[in-house]
């Protein structure tokens, strides 16, 4: 065999001169001797005792169904049985954006899967025994299992009281319709734009459901105690909100915020699918049926597939209007997702996508529709790219194939409607800072666009494809984040915020942004993992927007720090403030090179003065961020008049793909990434983020997808009918690429990269298969299957 | 019919211990739970995502599609077994280069690099990954994880470690 | 997820012993070997035997030997065994060749080959081989012992010709003096997967050849018309034709019938050429995929 070296290569940055000491350095993660020691705790690991309590959920077998009857006499009979709870329990509706959501279901089953009622038993095997003998009688209601079906003539209402439901003031639900939200952006007059064209063209693609496929699966642990007090133990990548969300529904028990708390160690891997609250509210409530008990909730892995969020499904209608010379003049994009049987998180997908379906591109005239439709499936939710990976599957094979129509090259035509710092976006806010064209230039260069490539395998081809990308962080106008940190004995540090390590290396980059402000080594730093008790509030590990506020947050607790460090200084050595400056863990001042005073002699127990009182004390810093330009007050028929957004990360990928022409077997031969990070705090961070994404992103587009059959069942709900990428699977090369135009609100610059790096993937490969076959495939995934019998048709 | 109860002695991470199972305990779930051993991982329970690898006599297995009882006799090693003494070459390796995120497929992956450079000390890039085949990674893209194991194999010399 | 299922555990330690407790359970009781298949279908509720039989306790059955021209798998040889012994690898590639795609190395620890015929799943990547080798499972009840032509083992969907108390032993295979073979396995991408398709094909001196399928059918199967045309003009493109009416695919969450049947001949033709390649002692390498 021949042997090759492991090939990812990151392309050189050109060297800057740089003060800074640990921003921008790939220093080794602060969390990874505990990971690869096997130290590393997560939820599941945690002891509770003998006394742990252990429940079983039972489920509805139908995806639309009314309850007749409940009977769970026979259950809690069975030997080591607690209790058996139903939706007559908790009769309590919750949810993040719009609270369509029940504890357990009451009066109707809106998904296969659905959660009916819980046993609670003293070990997981009783429960498992008792949930069996629960007796549950329903009455089948006709399944709407897609959006079609949700939006014909006189639909099944799966809601039928959507009108009465709360929910934020930027959604706008159709009562007594299947309309949960419709997002509606217009900007100029797409009738005239696409009266100047001289090519419209117009198609539907259209994108399956995904899975997360978190390694580690939802898990809560629930404790009610004798005093009142409700703390969780939660794989969450939202502890904060989650505590809201629980003080809001159980608010009826006589809880408020102080009497919940939630701690999350380490997560086994997020990606979207633990953010808000999906599964986790059975904890928190089954934990008040058995106070003084911990009770366990872990889901299955099948469970993990069918009953937390999954990726929406997605029907999209594009008509892009484009002049002979290439330049854009209109876009009309419909698009109808399938946000399934409850929508309080997933129609902020639906939202994101309704102000951002232009893509990165500078369009005059734009209307856009998104709508948040109600199925039968279980609930859509985040997913990293949240929307964006889904409508760019479609908006990127179109700009290829609208760039064949005119006989220009895909990527020319794209670099020349990339939008520009400045634009105005299809709502009316202006476009930030950002690197696409120097991104455009490098993936071209790195991939060789232009240059032919053949296999020496005659049954092979082999083609290229390009994909530009964009996403914006998707919150609330009003998302915060805030940062607590206090120095030790020694001159160490502990930081306590709460967004979630969730693998991207959030903790060490945290330690960075401190280290550059403070001086203190990042080895000198501990970043620990949430406790809402404890630590400083953060709204959610969501949007790829930690990096850029929580170290906002933390930067400003730093400066504090600093502050009252040279306030300190001042006072006992009447040196100017002005003239101090940290560095090598002490305080130094310019004007008097003889002057060192080391963080270890006074961040604790303060200064002697020279009159022998001691001045100071324990140095402690806080810091809060909130955009203060952000609002959600457009407009509800054109989006025209708000600040949704905080800014767009940009950047392009491409990929030569290998493709047999018999079997339709695709291999990557070489996958590139550029993303305009801002400011890389940690470079190899970065870089584990794009060649993680990357492989993320190519499972969505040549194998994964959730099927359902024909009464809403789930077909695959497991790795070994629903296919992540193992070892095996990886492209022979990723190049990711790091393009830096520093964001101007940005700790040091920096802005998000976790999501993005998915987004282009499915279309760059949709793109590199017409490139080598003629093939224009409108669906996901783009399975070697699928291309094989294409082909066979063609021919 | 009713489970059987089993005394059993099994050596885990080189320390002896006898305890009692039941017959449908499963080994994933007594290592866990009676054992406090927390590093084989609950992920598939099917065999699938090798979270909850363990070496068994030295051998990686799934511990959740083994009883308990089959482990009478015979040794178990985790991860907390193969670092007792610092970490080992490859765990450095994966440490240098960010092999992991969220880690929590690490544990398995350990052993599943320590099982393969025991049988074959300097495998190519092509047997590391087919090695590594059977424990899923969400996070990395697998790509880090086989530079890190290619940087320790034998008669490549160990590179400027850290 | 626990195994809430209630059972016994036994571990005999001599075959008498086995067989003599597998006939006091009058069929409720499951023979266990790697369990990688028996322990996920007990979790899942798909069997509910009241006694596993543990087999490792039994001295040899874990041997591969060689004598008088046939190899013997014992019923505790695992993949990896197979995978690590020399007579398998020089005597028989083809079986050599497809323990290296079945699963992954973990499982590969752990499952036995018997088991995996025992399972009898459609796509079971041993069924095919075993055709293919012509071989014989080697049972014992209590009255005695008995052999099966593997082409009479597999009767139907996780369904063989195994008796009521009877445990399977091992597998003999004939070695055939000189052959070139080449298994091919269709997986949804390069990992660990179930066969979609599976051919084995054992090319002889003198054009003769064996032809086997698996997951194209209800059990795995022999093609025998493939095999006449083979024997009496070599390679043509017209053998692929043969191949819809050898087989009888079903549409699946793994595959459809129409793809499965365009494999399946796409995956015959470049099994014999690699077939025919190493008879001659050409490559592709034994393990090299070929599709």
């Amino acid at each position: 065999m021949n042997e090759t070296a492991v090939k990812r290569r990151a392309v050189a940055q050109p060297k800057r001169l740089s003060e800074l000491k640990s921003v921008g350095r790939s220093v080794e993660r602060i969390d990874g001797l505990e990971k690869v020691m096997g130290a590393a705790r997560y939820v599941d690991d945690l002891d509770f005792g003998p006394n742990l309590l252990h429940a079983e959920i039972v489920e509805s077998p139908y995806a639309h169904a009314r309850i007749k009857s409940i009977d769970t006499r026979e259950a809690a009979k069975v030997p080591g049985v607690v209790k058996v709870v139903t939706g007559k329990d908790f009769p309590y509706q919750f949810g993040l954006y719009m609270k369509d959501r029940y504890i357990f279901a009451q009066d109707k089953v809106r998904f296969v899967g659905e959660q009916v009622a819980a046993v609670i038993a003293r070990d997981p095997k009783a429960a498992m025994r008792a949930a069996k003998k629960v007796k549950v009688v329903y009455e089948e209601l006709p399944p709407v299992l897609d959006t079609a079906m949700a939006l014909k003539g006189r639909p099944e209402l799966i809601h039928p009281g959507l009108g009465d439901y709360q929910h934020v003031p930027w959604f706008f639900p159709k009562a007594r319709t299947n309309i949960a939200h419709w997002r509606k952006t217009r900007k100029g007059d797409v009738a005239e734009g696409f009266s100047k064209a001289d090519v419209v063209f117009e198609d539907t693609y259209t994108v399956p459901r995904y899975a997360h496929c978190a390694i580690e699966t939802h898990v809560i642990v629930g404790l009610h105690d004798l005093s009142g007090r409700l703390t969780l133990w939660s794989a969450s990548q939202s502890p904060f909100t989650q505590r809201h969300l629980f003080a809001e529904a159980l608010a009826p028990l006589g809880l408020s915020h102080k009497d919940v708390r939630v701690v999350t160690p380490y997560v086994g891997g997020g990606f979207g699918g633990k953010a808000g609250v999906s599964m986790e509210i059975l904890g928190a409530a089954l934990a008040t049926a058995v106070r003084g008990n911990p009770v366990k909730v872990r889901w299955s892995r099948e469970q993990e597939f069918y009953n937390t969020y999954q990726r929406q499904g997605l029907t999209a209608r594009i008509k892009l209007g484009v002049k002979k010379d290439g330049t854009f003049t209109a876009m009309e994009h419909v698009l109808h997702w399938d946000a399934g049987a409850y929508v309080e998180y997933g129609a902020n997908v639906v939202n994101a996508v309704g102000l951002s379906a232009t893509g990165p591109y500078r369009i005059p005239h734009v209307s856009i529709d998104s709508l948040c439709v109600y199925t039968n499936l279980p609930p859509g939710g985040p997913y990293r790219g949240f929307g964006y990976s889904e409508f760019h599957f479609g908006l990127e094979s179109h700009v290829d194939r609208i760039a064949k129509k005119l006989g220009m090259d895909p990527v020319e035509l794209r670099r020349k409607n990339a939008i520009r710092e400045g634009d105005t976006l299809a709502y009316g806010a202006h476009m930030n800072p950002n690197g696409l064209q120097e991104a455009i230039d490098k993936v071209s260069v790195e991939i060789g666009w232009g240059r032919e490539e053949h296999s020496p395998d005659p049954s092979k081809v082999i083609g290229k494809g390009f994909s530009l990308m964009w996403k914006a962080p998707a919150m609330p106008p009003n998302a915060a984040s805030a940062a607590f940190l206090k120095f030790n004995e020694d001159g160490s540090l502990n930081i306590m915020v709460s967004g979630m390590e969730i693998g991207q290396g959030y903790l060490t980059v945290m330690a960075q942004i401190a280290s550059e402000v403070l001086a203190v080594p990042v080895e000198k730093i501990r970043v620990e993992t949430p406790d809402t008790d404890r630590n400083a509030y953060e709204w959610q590990t969501v949007g790829s927007h930690v990096t850029w506020a929580c170290g906002n947050a933390v930067k400003k607790a730093a400066l504090e720090a600093r502050e009252k460090i040279f306030d300190l200084v001042q006072r006992v050595t009447c040196l100017e403030k002005d003239t101090l400056y940290l560095e090598d863990e002490a305080v130094k001042c310019k004007t008097d090179p003889g002057f060192v005073r080391p963080f270890k002699d006074f961040v604790i127990s303060g200064i002697m003065a020279p009159d022998g009182t001691w001045k100071g004390g324990p140095i402690m810093g806080s810091g809060m961020y909130m955009p203060e330009f952000t609002s959600a007050t457009g407009d509800p028929e054109t989006s025209q008049g708000g600040h949704p957004n905080v800014h767009y990360t940009v950047g392009a990928a491409a990929a030569a793909v290998e493709i047999d022409k018999e079997t339709g077997k695709m291999r990557i031969l070489k996958s590139v990434l550029a993303v305009d990070a801002g400011k890389a705090i940690n470079p190899e961070l970065v870089n584990g983020q794009i060649v993680g994404g990357m492989v993320q992103g190519l499972a969505t587009v040549l194998y994964e997808d959730m099927r359902f059959d024909e009464k809403g069942r789930l077909l695959n709900p497991n790795f070994t009918d629903y296919k992540i990428p193992t070892a095996m699977d990886v492209p022979d090369e990723m190049v990711p690429i790091i393009i830096e135009t520093p964001q101007p609100d940005g700790p040091f610059g920096a802005r998000g990269v976790g999501e993005h790096t998915m987004i282009p993937m499915a279309s760059m490969v949709a793109n590199a298969v017409e490139d080598a076959l003629g093939l224009r495939i409108k669906s996901m995934p783009i399975t070697a299957e699928k291309v094989a019998l294409a082909l066979k048709d063609k021919h | 019919m009713a489970t059987t109860s089993h005394r059993i002695s099994l050596k885990l991470n080189g320390e002896g211990h006898t305890l009692e199972v039941e017959s449908n305990d499963l080994l994933l779930d007594v290592l866990r739970e009676k054992l406090g051993t927390k590093s084989p991982k609950i992920g598939c329970e099917r065999g699938d995502c090798g979270a909850c690898t363990v070496l068994l006599d030295g051998k990686t297995v799934r511990s959740c599609l083994i009883l308990a009882v089959e482990a009478d006799g015979r040794e178990v090693t985790t991860v907390e077994g193969l670092g007792k003494d610092g970490p080992t070459a490859l765990q450095k390796s994966f440490l240098k280069h960010n092999s992991f995120q969220c880690g929590y497929c690490a544990p398995g992956i350990v052993l599943a690099g320590h099982e393969l450079l025991a049988k074959n000390p300097a495998p190519n890039e092509e047997e590391v990954k087919e090695a590594l085949a059977g424990n899923l990674c969400r996070c990395t893209g697998y790509e880090p994880i086989v530079r890190a194991v290619l940087d320790v194999r034998k008669g490549k010399g160990r590179r400027k470690g850290k | 997820m626990a195994i809430a299922h209630e059972f016994a555990y036994h571990k005999p330690k001599t075959l008498e012993e086995a067989v003599k407790l597998l006939g006091g359970f009058k069929g409720s009781a499951r023979v266990l070997a790697g369990g990688t298949d028996l322990i996920g279908w007990i979790r899942d509720g798909l069997i509910a035997p009241d006694a596993l039989i543990d087999l490792k306790g039994i001295e040899g059955l874990d041997r591969i030997e060689n004598k008088n021209g046939v190899v013997r798998v014992g019923a505790l040889a695992t993949f990896n065994a197979l995978r690590e012994s020399p007579v398998i690898r020089t005597r028989l590639p083809l079986l050599w060749e497809a323990a290296g795609m079945v699963a992954s190395c973990g499982l590969r620890n752990r499952a036995t080959m018997v088991g995996n015929i025992c399972s009898a799943v459609p796509c079971c990547d041993s069924g095919p081989v075993l055709l293919a080798y012509e071989a014989q499972v080697a049972l014992r009840g209590k009255g005695g012992g008995r052999k099966v032509p593997v082409g009479e083992w597999f009767v139907a969907n996780k369904k063989t010709a195994i008796r009521e108390g009877e445990i399977v032993t091992g597998v003999e295979i004939p070695v055939p003096a000189r052959h070139g073979a080449c298994y091919v396995k269709l997986g949804r991408y390069r990992g660990e997967d179930l066969a979609q398709v599976s051919v084995a094909v054992v090319a002889l001196p003198g054009q003769e050849y064996r032809v086997a399928f698996g997951a194209v059918a209800a059990k795995p199967l022999r093609a025998r018309k493939v095999e006449n045309s083979l024997r009496s003009k070599g390679w043509a493109d017209s053998v692929k034709r043969l191949v819809p009416e050898e087989i009888s695919p079903i549409t699946d969450i793994r595959s459809t019938k129409e793809y499965r049947v365009h494999m399946a001949q796409i995956m015959l033709a470049r099994g014999v050429r690699a077939a025919v390649s190493r008879l001659a002692g050409k490559g592709p390498a034994y393990g090299t995929k070929v599709i």
